[in-house]
């Protein structure tokens, strides 16, 4: 079994050792980065610290040297970002400093995303992310996107204020798996039912998992619009959707 | 509980409320409303829909005396959003519908650096900020003395979302501490003309949004940023000021305390007795019955046993603890100051 002192990185270490209190989460992360190579916790490493100039020039390198590009995905960036996500749902550090690694992440992906595009290797699975029609805060969205692209999922972000009829569109063009959809507002979270009506009546409900969430949005609420999940935060966004992707539709 | 000695003699509304906010004692519990207790049923009520009850002085006038004259609460608030001075500065607007509030187009900013930030000459006469001021000057008129008229002036936090965007300005934050410090120093300037406007107005005292919400930032970043500037803000504006911040907020609240500001509106992610329990008597708490969950989706005795945990354990002023649901039913709202009235009838006693 892996130890805490078999991970090379000594910030790593004390990431670990300082932040993460669920045994479960602790086990998964130690045996994690006591597996990948010492460059990829680098990368890991610059991430968490929100160094976007850092993991720009390391993952360049990486990939210069001939490390494939889906493990510096995986063992680098995805890696780290998952340590962000804890320390994010624990309160340990707040959304400026998510947005920084969100922006680390960024400048590491666009150095690896040409190359698992030219290479056809398929995302966790594809999503489509909006705020919905009369709502213009997109946050909370957008902290899910950060952290659904941090786990490996392909988003298509369509903004704020989206209709019904944007939603129907964008699925028929874009063949997502997965829907997400987000209100800060008690006013507009009724137009989430909305669009699964018209996905509905669209004929279009069965080919697509729905989750929701939203500072005013509950569990009970979701249930009552016929959404397929409800997540409370940024983290548990992502955790839906790897349930909703394996389940399917 | 024991009951309470009924000690102060029959005071008004207003006297009600503000003895409260300066901590003294009351013939019962305030009923308060720091945000806004606007409902479509309210806007039908008294022909003031939205959006033109945000843009038009009469209406806004007649919709926020409604907190009073149909509700039953100590206080009425005539700005029922947060947007009238980003409107003035010039971000871009959605004004919406009667079924929803207007918003700033946040995706789309006006500022990006300290020098971009100009308090234009005509901020106050602009008419979004003018018909504020003449529905305060409308409320004074037809209420007399009997109603608290609380006012509201954004704080520099939230008008940076609103003029930087959320995400640039948070960013800014972490990157440049300082430009963030310079922007804010500008921006307060808006706040300050604003609350001294509407206090020639005849507003009695005023809430003070600053979205330095724990959902976004850390009860660091409030110390930091934002304590000496509002403690600043009680000296440059001289009535009773009113801090609202929506989330989780306990581990800012003794900084809140601290900051001399008369009074913190708390959201219901903060249990009553340990936010009490936080700030004890440097500031009075206002709040914190639950928007989405309770007063929007449950009925009047789920909104009393919300009312009755606060009066309990002695939160000096009762209200929703942030501008409620549009669709809100009034009964639900007509419950909270039935339950203060009713809570005291059992628990005052006469000497």
């Amino acid at each position: 079994m892996a130890e805490l002192s078999d991970i090379a990185n000594e910030f790593i270490r004390q990431e670990i050792d300082e932040f993460l209190e669920r045994p479960e989460e602790i086990k998964r992360n130690v045996e994690l980065f006591s597996r990948v190579r010492s460059d990829m916790q680098d990368i890991a490493a610059a991430l968490i610290e929100g160094e976007d100039e850092e993991v720009d020039r390391l993952t360049k390198k990486a990939l210069d040297e001939g490390t494939d590009a889906l493990e510096v995905m995986d063992d680098g960036l995805i890696a780290g970002m998952g340590i962000v996500g804890i320390k994010f749902r624990e309160a340990i550090i707040f959304v400026p400093e998510v947005l920084a690694c969100a922006r680390a992440m960024k400048a590491g992906m666009k150095h690896i995303e040409p190359i698992l595009s030219e290479s056809g290797i398929e995302p966790v699975a594809k999503v489509l992310m909006g705020t919905v029609k009369g709502d213009l805060h997109d946050i909370g969205k957008n902290l899910c996107i950060m952290m659904l692209r941090g786990s490996g999922f392909e988003v298509v972000d369509l903004g704020v204020d989206t209709s019904e009829d944007e939603f129907i569109d964008a699925l028929e063009e874009h063949q997502a798996s997965i829907l997400g959809m987000s209100a800060l507002l008690t006013t507009t979270m009724p137009n989430m039912g909305k669009t699964i009506e018209a996905l509905i009546d669209a004929d279009l409900r069965d080919e697509v998992m729905i989750m929701v969430g939203g500072a005013p949005v509950t569990q009970e609420f979701a249930d009552d619009m016929g959404a397929d999940g409800y997540g409370k935060d940024a983290l548990s966004c992502v955790s839906l959707a790897k349930k909703l992707a394996e389940e399917g539709v | 509980m024991e009951s309470r000695p009924q000690i102060v003699k029959e005071m008004t509304s207003r006297e009600r409320v503000l003895a409260a906010l300066r901590r003294e004692p009351v013939d019962r519990t305030p009923v308060c409303n720091p945000t806004s207790v606007a409902t479509v049923e309210l806007m039908d009520l008294v022909n003031a829909p939205f959006p033109g009850a945000n843009r038009d002085a009469e209406a806004m006038a007649r919709l926020a005396a409604t907190s009073y004259t149909e509700l039953g609460f100590d206080s009425v608030m005539p700005v029922f959003s947060i947007i009238q001075e980003s409107s003035a500065l010039g971000c871009k607007m959605q004004w919406e519908q009667k079924d929803n509030w207007p918003t700033v187009r946040m995706s789309e900013p006006i500022w990006k650096d300290v020098e971009d930030i100009v308090i234009p000459n005509n901020f106050l006469t602009h008419p979004d900020m003018v018909c504020v001021l003449d529905a305060i000057r409308i409320l004074r008129k037809e209420l007399g003395n009997d109603v608290a008229i609380i006012g509201k002036t954004m704080g520099p936090w939230t008008l940076g979302y609103h003029c930087f965007g959320v995400e640039p300005f948070l960013l800014m934050s972490l990157d440049d501490p300082g430009k963030t410090m310079a922007c804010l120093e500008r921006m307060k300037e808006a706040t300050v003309q604003f609350g001294l406007a509407q206090i020639d107005a005849g507003v009695d005292a005023l809430t003070l949004p600053d979205h330095a919400t724990g959902d976004l930032v850390s009860g660091d970043y409030y110390k930091r940023f934002l304590m000496d500037m509002h403690a600043e803000f009680v000296h440059t504006i001289p009535v009773p000021l009113i801090l609202h911040i929506c989330g989780r907020t306990v581990d800012r609240m003794d900084y809140i305390a601290q900051t001399g500001m008369a009074a913190f509106h708390f959201d219901s992610k903060n249990a009553p007795k340990e936010s009490m329990d936080i700030v004890c008597d440097r500031i009075s708490l206002i709040g914190n019955i639950n928007n989405p969950e309770t007063l929007f989706a449950k009925n009047p005795e789920d909104v009393r046993k919300e009312v009755v945990a606060n009066l309990e354990v002695g939160v000096p002023l009762i209200g929703p603890e942030c501008a409620i649901p549009l669709q809100t039913r009034i009964e639900n709202l007509r419950e909270i100051p039935k339950t203060v009235r009713q809570w005291h009838g059992e628990h005052d006693h006469t000497h």
